[in-house]
């Protein structure tokens, strides 16, 4: 099992390296002209350094692919950025029988994330299928698929699927195409058709101690012909808080965890994933797609609330103006 | 040398005349117009196109299919017909080749105007990924551009060099432009012989090319989830649909071409007879796929499909919907079955329907599916339920069509539009066997 | 509370214009109170902390005040001893951390007294808040009983050495955010302030590792005591392999092979004929007689 473990790790290293060095071999067909460019860009971040890894041996990286992480109490862990946060795996849990469109959540990720344009990340959706049965509320984030449609089509890896579960999005590689928002079929992605309206956001980044845009922090900032959307907050998780929708919402609606660990907390209670699923007949958004989204949702039973109250938030257009 | 003196004196490229400097001046006043609409775009982002993150391709991308759709001219015509030796084709294989090298070109340029980042296009290069059907588009478009040019030029080669004669003393300067392009053609037998062989291989590689083009084109849509593009029917559908189209513009530019050079010796109403017919085989083709896409949907009627189909056949897209299958492939295709209806005249407006149809066809087949998601569309602009382009979509879009037409028009400016060579050698055989 | 913790963000921007204002204007401003509060944790065989929170009402709403310096002190017979100073991070939190408790004194009915002091500034009156607690130790260990888990543990007072009975632990397990109670929500302890918690065998640890807490939490009298066990009494965490995988989603790197071999294939033999074709355009031109 040892054994097993340091193959891992050291796979992770291999290819850390590699996409740090960007000399990836995708189609030979493009693999030199590629690697001309490559050069060049690569003299933009010459700045490499050293990294220590978990079995003890040096390994140098580009310093853009590297973030740090705070585990438990103070101990620092170094990993790549389209690595991901190594033996986690991020799953969320919606309780459709507690909300009751709040919308808390939706404030929140709009604050947090600096998101000023028509489209939030998180929506609120009134669900009902068919006039004979029951409506209720159901949030909707970026479902995180582990067979992510959108991933697939993207030209240029802009957007990618890291090993903890996210799907993030390095906004400076993006070319605009919408590739990924066709492909989406929860339609959760969203596009800056205009420079973005986020004021002075580098005062913003320093508030947050980011020096650098980093794919970690979505929406600081948005970058005007990119695609955004929800990023499961992963420059909270690694500073070991829970995303702003799940601690946002006055219902506990929104659970967070590692699937790994088969936990889940709302903040207030934390249990155990496979039984909660188990209980309440957990389920994913359009599975027979194929995609494994990393977000579950329970049934609508036995609901806190009614239906109606959530009615005096819900509109079912916002108001129109697009800036000339 | 032959006496082309005759052939010469019609087919030769000429000045453009009065309607011909009017017709490229305003092309080039649209096409500046459009820039301008474009530098515009690219200043305030696509923000002032009406595109939205639920309808988040619009005309560009309807725009740009059919351009690639169009493209297609070359490997129906110029292939098909090689491959099986109809003769008849002589007058409009060059017509079509133009086409071709137009369209790619445009298709090209075109779906850059979509992009979000234009300035980051080296992307595609630097960190192309195999499994994104653009990547196969990024690869598929150069080539085909690449075909299309070798298709045009090889069969150019004896024209040229009799061009350079013809030039000689009237305008020395083009002359040894001619010259130069003919790759000092003399046309003996080892020349002729590795010129033929190029052809052959030439012709059959834009067909293979085509109809590989034509599929990712399709695939672009279908390998996606939505309702309306998940769909096993798309790449032999786009493979019709592109002969439609391309034959459609065939008929149409070469109508045109022979009223405005006087061609009818060359281009005569057998030629038409012909082309409508094969127009006619195209779309009654297309009519199938297009039963199989809208009909079999219905029959299962599942929730999603019949929404979608619903929006398209008494939605809001209802009108434009049956405008482009009636006007644009029914009757067009009623037409082209009696004889009295593959009149030239009679085939030039069929084509502009077909073309008109074709072009509305890829915005039918873009637009209607984006705006019905998996999930209701909710909590965005009222506005956002619908999409229709704004002044800037159609101004940059005229543009490109726009310069689609000035790159004929200076193609056919520049180079005969009916091989002069090759009508020369099919006259001269008619000749022999009639004499004896 | 989570309503605070989502505006936080804002207060500091506003606070930071109040700040500026503030300067000029100082006297013409009406100070706002602070609210201090403090807690008391003890990790057993490590570290203690207070864990220190500043809050104000401005404009009716509770908001964390970040950037506040503030002096903790240990009071003893009325003299207050300066152990530490913080400055209240973002969130209007700040946490003194001592290595040991030798480093304060408990008073003669062994109560040790801390006072958080905030000398008061531009826009805020000054403040202070003291907690009394008393020292207890809770030793965990895991034993085996017919091939069963066990943790146990044992409340104990220490300046007197006698166990506390009547009292609830929580028996817990860290995760990455929270921790996951084992078994029941708390146990009380019996007469030898000892409870006995069965330790379930399918929960999940990297390496099946578990670090497992006994927390007595928030007792009037001791503060927070926590003890961490460290077993290997967990189930391996199966990683998803599935990102070292060549998949239609993965980076470049790892195409599928299919989608390397048959495009490529296709690509060199195209463009070896257009080479073919340029080559033999070449070759025309060469031979003109």
């Amino acid at each position: 099992m040892d054994q097993k473990e340091n193959n891992s790790r050291r796979n992770f290293l291999d290819k850390g390296l590699k996409i740090g060095l960007a000399t990836a071999i995708g189609s030979i067909g493009f693999s030199k002209l590629a690697e001309a460019l490559t050069t060049q860009t690569a003299k933009d971040s010459t700045d490499k350094m050293q990294l220590m890894t978990t079995n003890g041996t040096l390994v140098e990286v580009d310093t853009s692919e590297v973030v740090e992480m705070i585990n438990g109490q103070a101990e620092h862990i170094m990993y790549n950025v389209r690595e991901g946060i190594p033996n986690r795996k991020f799953v969320m849990v919606i309780d459709l029988a507690k909300c009751k469109n709040a919308l808390k959540c939706q404030e929140s990720c709009n604050k947090n994330h600096f998101i000023t344009g028509d489209n939030p990340w998180l929506k609120v959706h009134k669900m009902q299928a068919d006039d004979d049965t029951a409506p209720y509320w159901m949030p909707t984030t970026c479902m995180h698929c582990d067979h992510p449609a959108c991933v697939s089509v993207c030209p240029v890896g802009a957007t990618f699927k890291r090993k903890d579960g996210l799907v993030l999005i390095d906004n400076e590689r993006c070319i605009g195409c919408r590739f990924c928002m066709a492909a989406c079929p929860y339609s959760t992605r969203v596009f800056n058709w205009s420079e973005p309206d986020q004021g002075d956001i580098t005062m913003d980044m320093h508030m947050h101690g980011e020096e650098h845009y980093s794919p970690e922090y979505a929406g600081l900032p948005s970058v005007k012909g990119t695609v955004d959307k929800c990023d499961f907050c992963p420059h909270l998780i690694k500073e070991n808080e829970l995303p702003h929708c799940v601690t946002a919402c006055p219902n506990g609606t929104f659970y967070f965890g590692d699937k790994y660990e088969d936990t889940v907390t709302n903040g207030d209670e934390t249990l155990r994933l496979s039984k909660l699923l188990t209980d309440r007949a957990g389920f994913r958004l359009m599975d027979d797609l194929g995609t494994r989204p990393s977000v579950y949702y329970l049934p609508p039973v036995n609901r806190l609330v009614d239906f109606k109250e959530g009615l005096k938030n819900f509109s079912e257009y916002k108001t129109d103006k697009k800036p000339e | 040398m032959k006496n082309y003196d005759k052939l010469l004196n019609d087919l030769a490229p000429q000045k453009f005349g009065k309607a011909g400097v009017i017709w490229t001046s305003s092309l080039i006043v649209i096409i500046i117009i459009g820039l301008i609409a474009y530098i515009d775009q690219i200043r305030k982002g696509l923000v002032v196109t009406n595109l939205n993150d639920y309808a988040l391709w619009g005309i560009y991308i309807s725009n740009f299919v059919f351009f690639v759709a169009t493209s297609f001219v070359a490997s129906v015509t110029v292939a098909v017909l090689r491959l099986t030796n109809n003769s008849w084709r002589t007058p409009i294989v060059r017509i079509a080749e133009i086409i071709a090298v137009a369209c790619i070109i445009m298709a090209g340029l075109t779906i850059m105007i979509d992009m979000g980042r234009p300035d980051r296009l080296l992307n595609l290069f630097i960190y192309g990924r195999m499994q994104s059907p653009i990547i196969w588009d990024v690869i598929i478009i150069p080539t085909f551009m690449i075909i299309s040019l070798l298709l045009l030029y090889f069969p150019l080669l004896p024209d040229l060099a009799i061009l350079k004669t013809h030039f000689k003393e009237k305008n020395p300067t083009l002359s040894k432009w001619y010259g130069r392009l003919s790759l000092n053609w003399t046309g003996n037998p080892k020349q002729t012989k590795i010129q033929l062989k190029s052809i052959k291989i030439v012709a059959l590689l834009i067909l293979i090319t085509g109809i590989i083009l034509q599929t990712i084109d399709a695939w672009l849509f279908s390998t996606l989830f939505r309702v309306g593009w998940d769909s096993t029917n798309m790449g032999a559908y786009f493979v019709s649909g592109a002969a439609v189209a391309g034959l459609g513009a065939l008929v149409t530019v070469v109508y045109v071409l022979r009223r405005a050079y006087k061609l009818e010796n060359y281009i005569t109403n057998i030629h038409f007879d012909k082309l409508g017919k094969f127009l006619a085989l195209a779309c009654l083709v297309y009519l199938y796929f297009n039963i199989n896409e809208y009909l079999i949907p219905e029959f299962t009627s599942k929730k999603e499909e019949i929404s979608h189909l619903n929006l398209l056949i008494d939605g809001q897209f209802a009108p434009l919907f049956w405008l482009v299958i009636i006007g644009g492939l029914i009757i067009p295709t009623i037409i082209l079955l009696f004889k009295k209806g593959r009149t030239p005249f009679s085939i030039f407006v069929v084509g502009l329907l077909v073309v008109i149809g074709s072009w509305w066809k890829r915005y039918l087949i873009v637009t209607p599916t984006l705006l019905h998601p998996f999930l209701p569309i909710q909590g965005v602009p009222k506005s956002w339920q619908h999409y229709f382009p704004s002044w800037h979509e159609w101004i940059i879009t005229i543009a490109t069509l726009a310069m689609a037409l000035l790159i004929i028009t200076i193609l056919v400016r520049f180079l005969p539009i009916i091989p002069i060579e090759k009508t020369a050698n099919e006259q001269e055989l008619l000749n022999k066997n009639t004499n004896s | 509370m989570k309503n605070q913790l989502s505006i936080i963000r804002t207060s500091f921007l506003v606070l930071l214009s109040v700040f500026m204002v503030t300067m000029s204007f100082a006297q013409k401003v009406k100070k706002n109170k602070v609210r201090l509060s403090v807690s008391y944790t003890k990790i057993m065989d490590g570290e203690l902390y207070f864990d220190i929170k500043a809050t104000s009402k401005i404009k009716n709403k509770n908001t964390f005040i970040p950037n506040l310096d503030l002096t903790i002190y240990n009071v003893l017979n009325d003299e207050e001893i300066k152990i530490g100073k913080i400055t209240t991070n973002m969130d209007g939190k700040g946490r003194l951390v001592l290595p040991k408790l030798d480093s304060i004194h408990a008073d003669s009915t062994n109560t040790y007294t801390i006072l958080v002091k905030f000398k008061g500034n531009a826009s805020f009156k000054k403040a202070k808040k003291s907690i009394n607690f008393k020292n207890a130790n809770i030793k965990a260990s895991i034993i085996k009983k017919d091939s069963i888990n066990f943790i146990q543990a044992t409340l104990i007072e220490t300046s007197l050495n006698m166990p506390l009975s009547e009292a609830t632990l929580n028996v817990q397990v860290q995760r990455l955010f929270k921790s996951l109670k084992i078994g029941k929500d708390f146990y009380t302890t019996d007469e030898n302030g000892t409870i006995l918690v069965s330790i379930p065998t399918d929960i999940p640890g990297i390496d099946g590792i578990l670090t497992f807490e006994v927390v007595l939490a928030d007792s009037d009298n001791y503060g927070t005591v926590k003890a961490m066990v460290t077993a290997p009494l967990g189930t391996q965490i199966v990683q998803d392999n599935d990102f070292y995988k060549r998949e239609m989603w993965s980076p470049r790197d790892k195409t599928p092979l299919f989608l390397l071999i048959f495009p490529n294939l296709l690509t060199f033999a195209v463009w070896g004929i257009i080479i073919y074709l340029i080559l033999n355009l070449i070759k025309l031109s060469k031979l003109n007689n």
